[in-house]
Parts: C-alpha cells; structure tokens; sequence
C-alpha cells in the first residue's frame, strides 16, 4: 500500500509539473520575451493588476462588516442571509455574469444606474462588478470563520478596559483575525486576476479596452497565435503561485492564536 | 452600599437569571458560590455591562449604572482563562487600559512597571502570553485590570485553572491584593476552600437565581435550604487556630477542645470533616485514630436509611450513622458517647490575613 500509494503520488506530481513547465517552454524563450513586452499584453497586465486590485479592496471593505455581523449577531433570516450570500460560490460563473448582464442591460434599476453614469455593459467597469459579485462570498466566508474563531471574551475584556465597542474589534478582534485576512484578500486578489465567465458576460472581451489577462490568452488562442497565449498564460500561473505561497504561510500562522 | 443590584433577569441562549439581588459593600470581598451551570459567569458579565439585564436595575452609590457602556462603569474583570491579548506583550497588554485613556508613553510605562512590581511581574513584561505558565498569566490580568484601579474588581473562578499548590499560592496573593488595594472585589467559584480563604460575605447560586446571601459562617451554619446544605455537604466545620504538633497539627477549637489534623498549616484555620468519617461509640475507642472526643448527644436527625446525630463536644459534632448502629448503640438524646476520627480525615483551610 505505501509503495502504490507514493507511487502514484509521484505520478500525480510529474503530470502535473510536467503539463505547466511544457507550457512555459512551449515558445522559444526569446519569443515569449517579446509577447511579454507586446503592447496587447502588457496592457492586459496593467488593466488585471488594475481591476483586481480595486476589486479586492471593494470586497474586503464590505466583508470585514458583513463577515462580522454573522459572526457574532444573531438577528431573523440569518439562515436565508447567509444561504443567500453563499450562492454565488456554487454557480458557474458564466450564469452570474449572465444573470448581471440582464440585470444592468434590462430592468430599470439597471438603465438609471446607466443614465447616471455608472456604465458597466462591455466596458472596464464592468470587469469590477463581474469579480466583486464572484469573489465578495468567498471574502465574506473566509473571515466569517476567523471572526467566529476568536473568543467574544477579548472584545467583553477590551471594552471593559475602555474601548467602544468599535474600539475593540480594531485593536484586539481584527488583528486577532489577521491571517484569515491576509489569506482571504490574497485568494480574492488571486481569483479576481484569473476570471473569465462573468467578466466576459458583462465587460465583454474587447481587444485593448476590456482585455484582461484571461481574455487576452482567449482572444489569443481564437486567432491562433499561441506564443501571446503562452505568455498571458505565463503570468497567471505565477500568480497563482504566489497566492499558494502567502495562503499556505498564513494557513499555519493562523493557529497561533 | 457601594453595588446594588436589585431583582435583575436576563435570559441569554440557554441560560437566564431570575430575580438577582444583592449588594456589596464598598471594600468588601465578595464571593458567589455555586455549581457549574449556575449562571454564575453570566451576574458578572451583566455587572461588568456586557449584557443589559431584560429587567431590575444595578446601581453604584445610588447611581443608576443598569445601562451605561462598560467602558464608563470602571469594573474590572479577570476570566478564568484570562483572555490575554496575543497579539500584544504583557507589556502592552497592562498598559492597554489607560492607552484608552490616552495617556502620555512616559506615564503608561510607570504605571505599568508600578503595577507590574505590585504583582511580582516586573521580569515578564517583554513577554507574550503565549510563552506564560498558568499563573503568570493570572497575575498579567488581574495587573491589566488593576492598573486602572477600578471600583470594582470581578474575578470569574480565578483559581479554577491552577493546581491546588498554585491555588493555595494565589489565594495569598488575592488576599495580599484585597488588602493592599482595598478594591471591592467580587469573585464566583465552585470551590467552599476560596470561601473561608477570602470572603467577608458570600453569595449561593443555583439555577439562576441566588438562593442564599450572608456570611460564610452563617450560610454553612445555617444553610436556607436543602440544595444548600448539601451543595455545602460536608458536615463539620472547625474553626479554630492551629499550631505545630510534631509532624501534625493541633487545632485549638470552640469550647477548650483541641483536634489533631494532617497538616503543615499554622494559624486562623476552617477545617472540615465528614460526618461518615466520625466513629461513634459508647466507651473510648482503641484505635490509632488521633482524635477521640467525648461529648452528649444533642439531636437526632433521620434521613433515608441513616441517621445524623449532632454530638456537643464542646461544639457541635455530626456523625452519620446507620438505623441498625443506632439502635445497637442505644443512642438517644443525652447519651454519653465518644467520637473518634483520624488526623487524617480532617482538612484544614488556611484563612488568609483577615
């Protein structure tokens, strides 16, 4: 059993390794240098780092309070609320862009956001929208688990010392929950960088102007040029890499406390 | 009346309180006894005004206090588990009250090596709590709440966490602590030992609502009813004072008698005894038992398929005994008897500088 089980392990381990560094060395290195400095992709670098980065800062903004009111209130429809908040982990997210689509491009709650100025359909703003709506329950899911894990009885301790109650969950409640926090905003920060369904429902995947890294190796794969696909391909995989690495550095740190 | 708290309930999950009241004196130290489960923690967190009692009030010096914020009561509270801030170094952690407060560095820092030395902590304070033993970081929080020398200090079964060595050490230290601060200090436990140890008056509570309040001596006297009597179910009590006999000691109690008892303690001194340990017999009785006391028979109890016989020895003695023995003994009120008992079943409490 020992000698099948790491056997296979070790399979499992080659296929793997060797299916990622075939695609890194797929292109000569020379040519993946030069699709790395193309406008097309170096565009599409500025314009992911640009709404993920916004993206993640939205979604840790509204999950610290929403992932703390379920934590710790207990309030009617708290049940609905959280199966609610959930859904959009289960769905495909080809379905919730859809779903956004129809609802910025039909109803009219949609069409006077619009005549407001807030133009989603087909444009970058739209890329924003696709991923906080994808990424806010994943967000919302990691620190409610690490709020839930610090004892309510630090917080009773700090306001007894004299903090208000928001006093309290800033000095001793949040950086108590640090490491979910770092872990959550970098796997947030890491999905949002990696979307495709929904932003290609909502934003589109227009070349130059809505063109993430994703749709970048999309476009670029559609029009067969491959060495432009390998080279976004390139880059997600060492985000995805980093992600791993800070995830599981902070996964240990968290059982410190 | 320094604390007043008056017909209070509160319902929390499971748990709730029924009509709570009692009042502590300013300086006093107080304590509420009573089974796990009582709701015990629950009174002091409502005091301390984590929770906002569904009904009664809770004043201080006549002042309403039923709803004013925690931070504004000025009520320190020490959990059993202490609750020291990971995250910070005990440093950080005794000076985390009065940084509230917004107090200069350079003050901070005295305050806490003050406080820090009023608790023999001064060597910890780079530390972080995780690298503390037990005591240590009992000592940190009470020194975190004591700092900003609050009117009441609330101990939540401070000793429940340390091995009865430490406890012993710790119930020292609290009464050093009362005595030097002169804080009004209110404390719960499930252990009678802290009772006679600390308290000037004590409270019971079973079930969520306070079933008796008085001084120790008279709630174990005079036990209001049967939970309490046998929540305190011990028997006899002693008081007395003890001194070094040989290897033992001998206790000088009530009424001229003396007892010998298995301990190294000297000084103000409860012991218990109980009464299934008591030997009761018609002439002295040879054994190498170290207490052999004759006495009058005063009271006869029944219960259930004993007997508890109250024997004045110079004070009242309990024995329990079976109907048959009873009967084989000829015991009736005014008998002449001798109770006999070992050193060994005698367990003395030190009471600590009242």
């Amino acid at each position: 059993m020992r000698r099948f089980s790491l056997a296979l392990t070790f399979c499992i381990f080659l296929v793997i390794a060797g299916v990622l560094v075939g695609l890194v060395l797929y292109p000569p290195l020379p040519a993946l240098a030069a699709s790395l400095a193309s406008p097309e992709i170096r565009f599409a670098i500025g314009l992911s780092l640009l709404t993920s980065t916004i993206s993640t800062a939205i979604c840790v903004a509204l999950a610290i309070p929403a992932a703390y009111a379920l934590a710790r209130y207990e309030f009617p429809g708290k049940k609905v609320v959280s199966l609610v908040l959930t859904i959009p982990l289960a769905l495909p997210p080809l379905v919730a862009g859809i779903a956004l689509l129809l609802f910025f491009g039909t109803t009219t709650w949609g069409r006077l956001l619009e005549s407001m100025g807030f133009e989603v359909i087909f444009t970058p703003l739209g890329i924003i929208v696709a991923e906080v709506f994808v990424n806010l329950p994943y967000m919302i899911r990691i620190l409610k688990s690490s709020f839930t894990a610090v004892n309510p009885r630090y917080e009773n301790v700090a306001k007894t010392l004299g903090c208000t109650e928001t006093g309290a969950f800033l000095q001793v409640t949040l950086p108590l929950a640090r490491p979910g926090l770092v872990a959550g905003t970098t796997i947030t920060w890491a999905k949002s960088m990696g979307e495709f369904g929904a932003v290609l429902m909502l934003a589109g995947a227009t070349m130059m102007r809505t063109e993430t890294l994703p749709m970048a190796l999309y476009l670029n794969i559609s029009a067969g040029d491959l060495d432009m696909a390998v080279a976004a391909s390139v880059i997600l995989i060492l985000i995805s890499l980093f992600a791993l690495f800070v995830v599981e550095h902070f996964s240990d740190e968290a059982h410190v406390f | 009346m320094a604390l007043h708290v008056e017909s209070v309930s509160k319902t929390l999950g499971a748990f709730s309180l029924h009509d709570i009241s009692f009042d502590v004196k300013e300086g006093e130290y107080f304590v509420i006894l009573g089974p796990t489960g009582a709701g015990k923690t629950i009174v002091l967190e409502t005091i301390a005004g984590i929770h906002t009692p569904d009904m009664g009030t809770i004043c201080w010096d006549g002042e309403d206090i039923t709803h004013a914020e925690p931070r504004e009561r000025n009520i320190g509270v020490v959990y059993q588990d202490y609750m020291l801030f990971p995250h910070l170094t005990v440093e950080e952690n005794i000076g985390f009250g009065l940084r509230q407060k917004k107090m200069a560095r350079e003050r901070i820092r005295e305050a806490v090596e003050k406080t820090a030395g009023l608790l023999g902590i001064p060597h910890l304070l780079s530390r972080y709590p995780v690298t503390l033993s037990g005591g240590e970081q009992q000592r940190v929080a009470l020194a975190r709440a004591l700092i900003l020398e609050p009117r009441v200090l609330l101990l939540d079964e401070p000793m429940n966490a340390l091995d009865s060595a430490m406890r012993e050490r710790m119930r020292k230290e609290l009464a050093r602590i009362h005595r030097l601060t002169g804080t009004t200090v209110i404390q719960i436990t499930h252990h009678f030992e802290d009772v006679f140890a600390l308290a000037d008056r004590v409270a019971i509570m079973n079930n969520g609502t306070i079933v008796q309040v008085g001084e120790p001596a008279e709630v174990f006297w005079h036990p209001k009813d049967t939970f309490v009597a046998e929540f305190l179910g011990i028997g006899n009590l002693i008081k007395g004072v003890a001194r070094r006999a040989g290897s033992l000691i001998e206790i000088g109690a009530e009424g001229g008698v003396s007892i010998v008892a298995a301990s190294g303690d000297e000084g103000d001194v409860v012991a218990t005894l109980h009464a299934e340990d008591v030997i009761v017999s018609k002439a002295p009785f040879a054994s190498s038992a170290r207490n052999c006391l004759p006495g009058t028979v005063t009271e006869l109890v029944p219960s259930g398929s004993t007997i508890k016989i109250v024997i004045d020895v110079g004070f009242p003695l309990v024995a329990l005994l079976t109907r048959e023995s009873c009967r084989e003994l000829e015991i009736a009120p005014d008998s002449r008897v001798y109770a006999t008992f070992k050193a060994s079943a005698v367990h003395v409490i030190p009471v600590n500088g009242k």
